[in-house]
Order: C-alpha cells, then structure tokens, then sequence
C-alpha cells in the first residue's frame, strides 16, 4: 500500500499553482491478489499493484480530463497540464455550474487486516480443501478466490479531501463433472475470514451432484424459485438499464416517467445504501461529494436514482454521491444494491410450489430491449424442477426471454433469508424470490 | 538503469529464484478518447499508463507480479514475488505446465500507418465530429444523436529467457455514430454506423476517410425514424441473410471463443463458459458446411489484433481454423498448444501490463465466397435480412446461441421488403454453420474490430477482429416466445 500521508502530500503539491478556475485530482489504488482455479490446478497466480491519477480541470465552464498512473508530482503537475490543454479547447457545458466543495464523509471501515495481509499460500490452502472435497465426488474444480486492497483520495481546489482505505475478499467456485454438470457458489466479505471455502464446496458440490441425468422441459411459463445470484442478476441489470441518472435525464431508462408509479409487486424494496453493515463501502463519490442512502423502488412504487453532480444539476436535485471517475464515459449506476428480505424460510416457498423450477444462477445474460427491461440469458449450474413442493429432478438448462420488471411484478415471496452478491463492480444483498409466470425456452431446439 | 536491462534483470533474478522459464514485458499505452453528443462535445480524455510485469514458471506452475512502479528494487522484487507465488501454487497442482518450443526471436515491429492521429489536432477531431452529428440532426424526428472517435498506441518490450527480446508500437483507431428515436414511454429505438461498436481497425486516422460517414449518415438517421415505426419480428423458423457485421460477431462467439484452446481445456468454466469443441475432434468435426473456410491471421494488415508478435513472442502469421467446413486447428498459447502436440498460433495477448497473456480470439476470418448480395437475398423467398449487432447471448459451452440485430427486412420472393424492429435469431452453433448455403464475394468483405471482448479471471479486456462477408443460412429459428 502506498502511505495515506504520500498521496495527499503528491496531490496537495500537484495541485499548488495549477491551471485552470477550479482542479480536483483523484488517486484510485488497486492492489490485487488472485488464484485462478481450472481443472483443478492453479492456473494462474498474480499479483499486481497500479494507480491511476486522474485530474479534471475547469476553465471558464470547460472541462479537461487526463490520466497517468505516475504518482511523483511532477508527473501529476504534466497530467492536470494536459486537462488544462484539453479544456481550453473543448465546449463550455452549459449544465456545469462548479467542482463540489464536500465535507468529510463519514468515517466507514471497509478496511480488515485479514483481508489485506491474506498470502499465496492461505488461497492455496483453500484450492488444497476444494479439491479434496470435489475429488471424493470425481468432480472438478474452478474458481477465482481474489483479495483487493483499495485506496481513493479526491481532492479539489475548493477544499474538498476524502481518503477511504478498503478491502475486498470474494471466492466464486463452481464444481463440476464429466458429464457437464456442474455447481456453483459465490461469497463475498470485505474480512477475508468470514469466506468459508469449504461451505462453497459444499454448496457447488451438492449441486452438481444433484444435477446428473437432466431431464428436458417444454417451453412455457413457469413459477420459479430465484437463488439470489440469480435474482442478483436481474437486479444488475435494472440497475446498469435504468437505476442511473444518466439514461434517466435522457430518457432512456424505464425509470423516467415512472417516478411515484407502481413499477413491480409491493414486495419489492431496492436502496442503494452503502452504509448497510454488509456492505462498508466507500462513503464517497469520485467528485468527492458523500454517497447518500437512496430509495430506488419501495413497496413496489418508483422513488429515484442515484446520481452525479452533473446529472443532478439536469434534474434540479442534490447528487447522491454516485460519480464515477471522470475518465470513464460510464453514467452512475447503483453499486451497493439492498433488497428489502421477506418472511419466508426458502423451504416454505419451495413447498408453496405444485409445479415449478428452482434456478440457481444466470449466465450470459444480456438485454432484448433495455427500455422494456427485456433480457434473455441462461440457467447455470444448478436448474431443478419442483413437484408438489419439493425439487425433485434436475432439468436441462434453459433460456430466460423475460422484462424483468414484469418478473418483479409477478413476485409472490421473498425470503428472510439474504446473500451478498458481488457481480461486476456492484455487490448486491438479496434474497430468494418466488416469481410466477416466468418464461423460459428449450435453448437450441 | 535501461528498459532493456530491466527486463533482464527481471529474467536473471527469476532464473536464479528457480524459475525454469522468464518473460518480462514492459507496456506503456496511450488513449485519447472524444465524443459528441446531441450537437456538443462530451467526454474529452487522454490517458496513460505504463508498467511492467514478470511472469515465471517455477516447478512447472505459472507466477505472476505486476508493478506501476518501475526501477530496478521493483523488479527485482516482482521476479522475486512472481516465482515465490508459482512454488506456491506448484504445491498444490498435480500436473505440471509445459510449453511449446518456440524461436529466440531480435526484432521491432510497428503497426503501418498513414496518418499519425495523435498529431491531427484535438479541434479538428471534435469539429469533424459535431459535424457528424449535425448531420443526422438534419432530420429533425430524432431525439439524440452522437458519435466518437478513440485512438490507443501502446509501446511493448517483451524480453523472456529464452533470450528473446522484442519491440512492438501498435496503434489502435476507432471511430463510429449513432442516432435515436423516444416514440413514447419506455419505447425507444437506435440505428448505429457502421457497427453498434463502431468500427477499430489498427491503422492511423485514415480510418476515418475509410468510413464514408457522409455517404451513409443521412441515411442512418431516416432509418432511425423507420425503425420507429416498423414492425415487431415475427418467430417461426425462416432462410435469412446476416450483413456482415452481425456475422462477425456470430464468428466470434460461435467460431473465435469455441477454439480457445485453453477454453477448450476448462480455463474459463468458472467465468465466461467452455467449449463443444474438445480436441478429439479435430480434423473430425464438420463444423460448418464447405463454405466455410475459417482463417486466424494476426498478419492481416488493419485487423484489431494484428501485430508482429503476441505476448509471448510468438511471430504472426496465418493458421486454417476450419477448412471445407472441418475443424483443423485452435487458436492457442505455448502451453495449450503443447497439450494438443501443435505450434502455437500465436493467440496469447494480455490486457496490458498488468495481466498475464491468456489464449485470446486474434483476426479470425471467414475467406468470402462468391455470391453477391443480390444472389444472398434473391435466393430466398420468405426470410429476413438481419443488419447491425444490438444484442447476443451464447450458450454455456458456445454450442446454442440467440443474436439480434438493430433492424431487419423482410425477404418475400427473392426482394428486400418491410423493415422489421429489433430482429432475434437463435439456434446450435454446429446445425447452424452447416446450414449456411451462400457466403458473400470479395467485394463485401470486411474486416470488424471487437474493442471490448472480455475474458479471463481477473477479467481481461482484449482487441479482436472478424473478417466477412454477408452471408446466408437456411431453416433458422427466428423471433422469441414471448415478450
């Protein structure tokens, strides 16, 4: 890790005498550990450490962004030398009124030792465990069992400084035969020591063996059981299409137009809140302005999205703290997603199924028509059908062509029972949901 | 200390730490991005980054570290760090990675290029570019419009103890626009030019001449607006004609993926699927019918993926993937092409310094045929033409997939007819290239840049390309069940 006191003296030395009305530099440090499992072998094993600096300068309402990941000052000093060029040239925006000038966020402790002084050798004794547990079933093993170590400091010429240090530990496993079929089970924890590998075997493990000699279903509408991977995947995607101020102000997300509406079952509640004791992210945004807890939809109703200071200025609202860094074109989108549990044990709502299909996991998922929340993807590792209200047979997998919205309004339960779920850059708390009318496809028939 | 000696070092300190096998690579890569949109300009960034990474095999396992900071403490460490880490993992591992043989190679490559778009100035790129937009806006029905133009070169040295040591300078450029319509609450539809990604080929900004963005713009935007208005696909089982770009990306989830070969052998079961392509079927399986003539060429000027050598030294050159429609070899690194007891065909290529090179899809080109688009279409009585990628989701082990395309026509008694929204086909990958009875001539062959192929655990982003020619395919299913 780089020393707190070595980022700011760089930034705050950068920043001295700088051109332009308004600067704001932003220091994004990864140091990421990874064991890649296939085959059951170590595949690879890395290690590897960057930085990027990113600084954003304003000139008579024009704006600059460049880039380096060279942290000496004068390195730093040429990079807000190339914005400041970049901004003499480009267009005033029109929206852009100034940088933030933020108080200290709230002092979150993302940060575990654990996590951050975790070895080769600690993975590879997890790797050890799995694949003794997977070869008492003559089965395979692949995963990824990562640790990140973050460090974000944000600060501007008004006086804005946030610094948040972090850890991540996350281990996705998924076990399979030589026949194909396969299990799978994911855990994330910012302390390195609440990821339990051989829960995740077993998990996967348990799947995977209950999956031999599936059987083909017919196409149609089904009542499905959602693990929440698998509902985490479609809460990924509502919150990529339309839980962002970007397509909202444009007008290409479902959510514009909808605010106050009821868009899904009154069962669902979705904030984005980082301050959810799972979750310990980084209470700040990269303008440096504090991530606010923000209701997306509750009791089924349309409440908001999350936002940056630009698109929040188009709104003529507050941003909640959700910029990204200025380098990426990305809009904001919810990172911290929590779905409000029900009361229901998992087993109640299976045994609240004559009929039915119990889906473990998504994959390969992508949109039909963003503006519908249509998706299509397909069941993995881990599809079973249920009968009278138990599983009771493996199925082959199948292909999900389904508005999601139309999903979350056919919702009848939701579990008391919830998962992390990290997914991309997001991680999301969810429970399983029992969906009616689900559509599902015999794939490649 | 030099960059050169550096990576000497890197491989010195590693062989002495007991690697069997050293490369260090060192990367500094450059990017301006610049877009406009609805008449303004947008995001205008430059980025750089530089680094540098070891990568060992000790006690037949891989180990890796990677480092910002470059002086001769951190690479010392790193090589250190990075055979350390491989003992580690080699106490686990039953098998041990062995490597291919390749060739010491001493040499410089530089991608060719007649305009250098890092000297063309920034004002005139943004000009160009609101002038784009200014011309789809001359059709006043659309709600946005915008259009971008993204420039990377990235300078390697890659030096390995085989006593390789290799320079590279590629340059990168990519340039596309789009336009949309808002016809009412959550209805909105999107025509893009030329691709829905644009187009990135590894040439200079005469990429942009190339394009023809004046002759087809207009044209776009119109059809924006139709699209507004055109009618939902019909499902049912049709002959249709794919436009070239939408093919390219059927290659490369269905031809480009399937024969990684490291795929192939389960390194992606955790992430991004497996393969129905398992080696004991080389030379075996009919892959498509024999019209299909399926090329990896990291040679082929302009491609996304073209460059002297890949990331593990290997020269470009051409390798046959599919002949007459029969699978006859895999893309693949040094140490899957060892398994399979073939060369390797130059297909390890990492996301910069910072990550180790996996088996990557590289130029994969479907050699054309000899119809013209008048015969593709005129051939069918009832079908639809798909154009333009907008959506796709592949099967597991890439044997099924459903694609969809921005628009579509319909074909009715061998003539283009009504335009059709948001089109969707699927089907198994293997039925699926065997129905293909027409491929497109020369004329209509092009080669498409994929920017943003993603892969590998820590996910990787990698430059790829696809060469084709509209083609055409029989008894396909098409639309979906619902919604």
């Amino acid at each position: 890790m780089v020393d707190k006191s070595r980022i700011i003296e760089t930034l705050h030395s950068a920043m001295k005498d700088a051109p332009g009305d308004q600067v704001e530099l932003v220091y994004d440090g990864e140091i990421l550990n990874i064991t890649h499992i296939a085959e059951s072998e170590i595949q690879q094993n890395i290690t590897r450490a960057d930085a990027s600096i990113v600084a954003r300068v304003v000139l008579d309402g024009k704006i600059g962004v460049a880039s380096t990941n060279k942290l000496d000052v004068d390195s730093v000093r040429a990079c807000i030398a190339d914005a400041a060029d970049i901004s003499k040239i480009a267009e005033p925006d029109e929206s852009f009124t100034s940088l933030p000038n933020s108080p200290a966020a709230p002092e979150v402790n993302g940060f575990r030792h654990s996590t951050a002084e975790a070895t080769p050798s600690d993975r590879a004794n997890a790797v050890w465990m799995i694949n003794k547990a997977a070869a008492m079933h003559n089965m395979t093993t692949a995963g990824a069992y990562r640790t990140i170590i973050n460090q974000v400091a944000v600060t501007n010429s008004l006086g804005t400084e946030q610094y948040f240090e972090g850890t991540k530990a996350e281990f996705s496993l998924t076990v399979s035969a030589e026949d194909g079929r396969s299990g799978y089970a994911i855990a994330f924890d910012r302390d390195i020591a609440n990821i339990n590998p051989g829960e995740l075997a077993e998990i996967s493990i348990d799947k995977a063996v209950r999956s031999e000699n599936p059987v083909d279903i017919d196409s149609g509408q089904y009542t499905v059981i959602l693990e929440p991977a698998a509902l985490g995947q479609l809460l990924l995607f509502l919150a990529f299409i339309g839980f962002g101020s970007g397509t909202f102000v444009q007008h290409r997300s479902f959510m514009a137009g909808s605010i106050g509406e009821q868009i899904t079952s009154d069962l669902i509640t979705v904030r984005d809140d980082i301050y959810n004791p799972r979750m310990q992210g980084m209470p700040f945004d990269y303008e440096g302005v504090i991530k606010k807890k923000v209701d997306l939809i509750v009791d089924g109703i349309a409440k908001g999205v999350v936002s940056d200071s630009g698109d929040a200025r188009k709104m003529g609202t507050e941003s909640t703290g959700h910029a990204h860094i200025a380098t990426k074109s990305f809009t904001p989108y919810p990172k911290h997603v929590v779905m409000e549990p029900g009361d229901k044990s998992v087993k109640d709502m299976i045994g609240s199924i004559p009929r039915g299909i119990y889906i473990t996991h998504f994959w390969y998922v992508n949109y039909l028509n963003p503006m519908r929340t249509m998706v299509t993807g397909l069941t993995r590792d881990g599809t079973f059908f249920i009968e009278e209200g138990k599983v009771t047979k493996p199925i082959v997998n199948m292909r999900m062509n389904q508005s999601i919205l139309e999903a979350l309004t056919n919702c009848r339960m939701l579990s008391n029972e919830r998962r992390l779920y990290p997914q991309f850059s997001v991680v999301m708390l969810v429970p399983y949901a029992k969906i009616d009318n689900f559509q599902l496809d015999r794939e490649g028939a | 200390m030099n960059l050169s000696k550096l990576g000497q070092l890197a491989v010195d300190v590693a062989r002495k730490q007991g690697a069997s096998y050293a490369d260090f690579r060192f990367e500094e890569i450059r990017n301006e991005n610049i877009e406009v949109s609805d008449g303004k300009p947008g995001q205008i960034d430059r980025n750089s980054s530089a680094g540098f990474c070891v990568r060992v095999l000790a006690d037949g396992a891989w180990g890796f570290a990677a480092n910002a900071v470059i002086g001769e403490s951190e690479v010392r460490q790193a090589a250190q760090t990075a055979v350390a880490i491989a003992k580690t993992s080699a106490r686990i591992n039953r098998k041990k990675v062995h490597l291919a043989d390749v060739p010491t190679i001493k040499d410089k490559y530089s991608t060719p290029f007649d305009k250098d778009p890092f000297k063309i100035p920034l004002t005139e790129k943004i000009e160009y570019l609101l002038s784009l937009d200014a011309m789809m806006r001359k059709n006043e029905s659309l709600n946005n419009s915008g259009a971008f133009m993204s420039f990377t070169r990235t300078n390697k040295l890659f030096i390995s103890s085989l006593g390789s040591e290799i320079e590279q300078t590629l340059l990168q450029s990519g340039a596309g626009a789009s336009c949309g319509v808002i016809r009412g609450h959550r209805d909105r539809t999107e025509r893009s030019y030329p691709s829905s990604s644009g187009q990135y080929k590894t040439i200079g900004y005469e990429l942009v001449d190339e394009l023809k963005f004046e002759e087809n713009l207009p044209r776009i935007a119109d059809e924006a607006v139709m699209l507004s208005l055109a009618k939902e696909c019909p499902s049912g089982e049709f002959d249709i004609v794919l436009s070239s770009d939408l093919l390219s990306l059927q290659i490369h989830e269905t031809i480009g993926h399937p024969l990684e070969l490291d795929r192939v052998f389960g390194s992606e079961r955790n992430f991004s699927g497996t393969s129905f392509a398992i080696p004991v079927q080389l030379g075996e399986l009919k892959y498509g019918s024999d019209l299909i003539n399926v090329v990896a060429d990291t040679s082929y000027r302009g491609g996304l993926a073209t460059w002297g050598y890949d990331d593990e030294g290997v020269k470009a050159r051409p390798f046959k993937l599919i002949e007459n429609g029969i699978l006859v070899n895999y893309l693949s690194n040094r140490e899957s092409a060892y398994r399979i007891g073939k060369l390797p065909t130059g297909a390890a290529n990492a996301d910069g310094w910072s990550n180790p090179p996996i088996v990557r899809i590289t130029n994969v080109l479907l050699e054309p045929g000899e119809s013209s688009f008048d015969d593709l279409i005129s051939g069918i009585d009832d079908g639809i033409y798909f154009d333009t990628v907008e959506s796709w989701s592949i099967g597991d082990d890439r044997s099924t997939f459903q694609l969809g395309s921005e628009v579509g026509w319909e074909i009715k008694g061998g003539k283009l007819g009504e335009m059709i929204k948001r089109p969707v086909y699927s089907g198994n990958t293997v039925y699926f290239w065997n129905s293909c009875d027409a491929v497109g001539d020369k004329s209509q062959w092009i080669i498409w840049g994929t920017p943003n192929c993603g892969k590998g655990q820590p996910a990787q982003t990698a430059q790829t390309a696809q060469g084709c020619s509209p083609s055409r395919f029989r008894r396909v299913r098409v639309g979906v069940e619902h919604g």
